[in-house]
């Protein structure tokens, strides 16, 4: 099942209360917040109302926060040997 | 002399606030990257629903059928903006309230 990937990009500070209460009903709380919304005609409604502060692309799996943070996390550089395997 | 505090003739009070009549090149290169990204988010809405097979949202099809992209539309409707009280019924598109964050992409026409 397809989910909309929805990041928000500019602030809404200072726009009408209208654009602010779609980012609210999305979940986008602050900038570079990203939420995933299904596919389907009334999140698009929602997409085109802030459109001019999101970014948004296509993606096949909802990812949890606990998710995007374990990806985002850098490599550690170094790796634990374990004895007895070939030995 | 240096520094955010510094004697200029904006900062020494009075009614000197001066904005550019125009956009530099800059500001149009980053008017234009704005567009697109607008463009963008079209693009992909009206993409994914068409590959559910699932019917189009008023806003987004009044959108395609009223808004010309970034391509299509004419340098004179990208930098400025109609305006009844302006000399030549033009002015700059950053006289507009937070032009950067809301959509001015048409005009009337003959204007």
């Amino acid at each position: 099942m397809p989910f909309f990937k929805i990041t928000l990009i500019r602030s809404s500070i200072g726009l009408p209360k209208k654009t602010q209460g779609v980012l609210n009903a999305l979940g986008l709380r602050k900038r570079m917040a990203t939420v995933f919304k299904p596919v389907n005609p009334s999140t698009a409604g929602q997409i085109m109302r802030i459109k001019e502060l999101v970014a948004v692309s296509e993606v096949e799996e909802a990812l949890t926060d606990a998710e995007m943070r374990e990806r985002r996390r850098p490599d550690p550089g170094y790796y634990i040997e374990k004895a007895g395997i070939g030995a | 002399m240096f520094g955010a505090f510094r004697i200029t003739s904006p900062l020494s009070g009075g009614l000197l606030w001066k904005i550019p009549w125009r956009l530099s090149t800059p500001q149009k290169r980053r008017q234009r990257k704005r567009l697109r990204l607008v463009d963008n988010v079209i693009q992909t809405i009206d993409n994914a629903l068409k590959k559910q097979n699932m019917e189009s949202t008023t806003k987004l099809e009044r959108w395609k059928e009223e808004m010309p992209t970034e391509a299509e539309m004419r340098p004179k409707d990208k930098y400025t903006m109609f305006d009844r009280k302006e000399k030549r019924y033009r002015k700059g598109i950053h006289k507009l309230p937070k032009w950067t964050r809301v959509s001015q992409r048409i005009n009337p026409p003959g204007f």
